[in-house]
């Protein structure tokens, strides 16, 4: 039985991780970019919960204006779409991009 | 030194040190309470440059990482910062403070401020900064502060006690000279009245003449009496005891003697039973004064031609009388002034006085039976 649980267990997060490389990091890539993003939201909104609000709200409903990013950016490359994916996938989503690259538990 | 000048200068040393000690203790309380505030400023001043210091550093952190972020760490402070919703992002506190509430407290040996931090590098919205509290070096100071102070309250009171002291003392003086002076002023002509009575004989005068002088002799010798107890009381404080050993058998005989003729004027019969040789270690003069007494208060309070007994035994010396006795109350009275026994009151209580001080000198027992009507038993048991 619980050998059964461990497996659903690793072949959730298994999964999860990939509909995480599916749904962000076919554009985005493990890279400084998408770490600095997370840097910008922690400087900017401290807590974990209000990091992940804030880019739930930009993913949902992205804006020059709301971006972290530098103004030449956004004006290059111009904001992103809205996302597509439901509001659960999208927290999931979220959830694994903090784990992957937030700053607290980078503190040493 | 009198008893009362003793007590005005408790009186006024009271009165001056407790007021002087209440303005320095207040004083001094205020001084510490200064003091602590402008430590806490201090230290305020401190933490808020190190709060400062700490935040400089996290900007640098946050900006100069990307993977891996090392929290910045001080010897002279610790520190923590904690995100936006009060949850500890990093510490390298010694003791957690119990709420973020306040921007400044003490807890422990230490003392914390909390500062706001925007942006918030790292996630951290408030940093603690965590330092151990600078000592107040005041006690030493307030010791000898203290020290001083008392030191300059106890000359000043020396001087403001002679100060008081000096017309009580002035008062007291005059009248002790002039006390003293007609006690020996006293004696010369007491001396010559007695001696000239004594050389006095029947031949010379007739049987109604004898009569007078005897009264004349008695009356005397009440006021000489008087004399040594005076003279007694004046110098008792001034000259030690020469004890000795005493025969008090010999002594109680002459006393005896001496007293014969004011016994006769009162047509009493001396019952005296005196075992021989009863030795006691004692000053001859005070041992006389307080034979003398009880004898003089037995005749004088018994009635007319009654006997009064006096018995020595080894240890124990009664004299009993047959007069009007006194109650009980009265006794305790007599105990009563015993106990408040002042030398700076003197009065009627001096013959009490003398006895009672003499026999506490030599820790003899006085214990006085009366039963009115009947007459007063005095024993000195020792
Ligand atoms: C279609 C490509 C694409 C996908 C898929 C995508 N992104 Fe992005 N994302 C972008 C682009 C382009 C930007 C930069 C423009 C902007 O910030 O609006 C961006 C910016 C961001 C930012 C910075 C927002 C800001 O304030 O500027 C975050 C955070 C982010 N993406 C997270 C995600 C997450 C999480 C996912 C997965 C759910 C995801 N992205 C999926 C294209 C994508």
């Amino acid at each position: 039985m619980v050998k059964i649980t461990l497996l659903i267990l690793t072949l959730a997060t298994f999964m999860s991780a990939s509909s995480f490389e599916e749904n962000c990091l076919k554009c985005h890539s493990k890279d400084f970019k998408f770490a600095m993003m997370m840097k910008k939201y922690t400087q900017n909104h401290s807590s974990e919960r209000k990091i992940k609000e804030a880019i739930f709200d930009y993913l949902k409903n992205p804006s020059a204006d709301k971006s972290v990013l530098p103004y030449e950016y956004i004006n290059r490359f111009g904001v992103k779409e809205k996302t597509t994916l439901d509001d659960a996938t999208l927290r999931e989503m979220i959830d694994i991009y903090y784990k992957m690259f937030n700053i607290k538990e980078r503190i040493y | 030194m009198y008893k009362s000048e003793k007590q005005t200068i408790f009186y006024v040393l009271g009165l001056y040190l407790s007021s002087t000690l209440l303005l320095i203790f207040t004083l001094f309380s205020s001084y510490y309470l200064y003091k602590l505030d402008e430590r806490e400023h201090q230290e305020k001043r401190v933490l808020k440059d190190y709060a400062l210091v700490l935040e400089e550093k996290l900007l640098g952190v946050h900006k100069n990482s990307d993977t891996r972020y090392e929290y910045p760490r001080f010897r002279e402070f610790q520190s923590a910062i904690y995100d936006i919703d009060k949850n500890l992002i990093f510490s390298t506190l010694q003791k957690m403070p119990k709420n973020l509430e306040q921007e400044f407290f003490f807890q422990g040996d230490n003392v914390y401020y909390i500062a706001p931090l925007k942006p918030y590098y790292l996630g951290g919205a408030y940093a603690v900064i965590e330092k151990k509290q600078e000592p107040l070096h005041i006690i030493g100071d307030i010791v000898i502060a203290a020290l001083l102070v008392v030191l300059i309250a106890l000359v000043t009171s020396f001087f403001l006690v002679k100060l008081v002291l000096r017309p009580l003392r002035s008062t007291l003086h005059l009248l002790d000279n002039f006390i003293k002076e007609t006690t020996h002023e006293l004696n010369t002509p007491i001396t010559t009245i007695l001696t000239n009575i004594e050389t006095l004989g029947s031949e010379e005068c007739d049987e109604k003449s004898m009569k007078k002088l005897q009264r004349i002799k008695t009356a005397s010798m009440t006021i000489s009496n008087l004399y040594q107890d005076l003279v007694y009381l004046l110098l008792n404080h001034q000259v030690a005891s020469q004890n000795q050993t005493l025969n008090l058998s010999e002594i109680v005989r002459q006393r005896v003697h001496y007293f014969l003729d004011t016994a006769n004027a009162k047509k009493l019969t001396l019952d005296v039973t005196l075992q021989d040789n009863v030795l006691f270690f004692a000053d001859r003069q005070k041992m006389e004064r307080l034979i003398d007494n009880i004898l003089s208060n037995a005749i004088k309070y018994t009635n007319k031609a009654t006997t009064i007994t006096i018995t020595l035994l080894p240890s124990s010396f009664v004299i009993q009388d047959e007069g009007n006795g006194m109650s009980q109350e009265e006794i305790n009275r007599i105990f009563e002034r015993y106990s408040r026994f002042d030398k700076t009151q003197g009065g009627f209580g001096i013959g009490y006085s003398i006895i009672k001080s003499i026999v506490d000198e030599y820790g003899i027992r006085i214990v006085i039976d009366s039963e009115q009507k009947k007459g007063t038993k005095v024993t000195l048991t020792w």
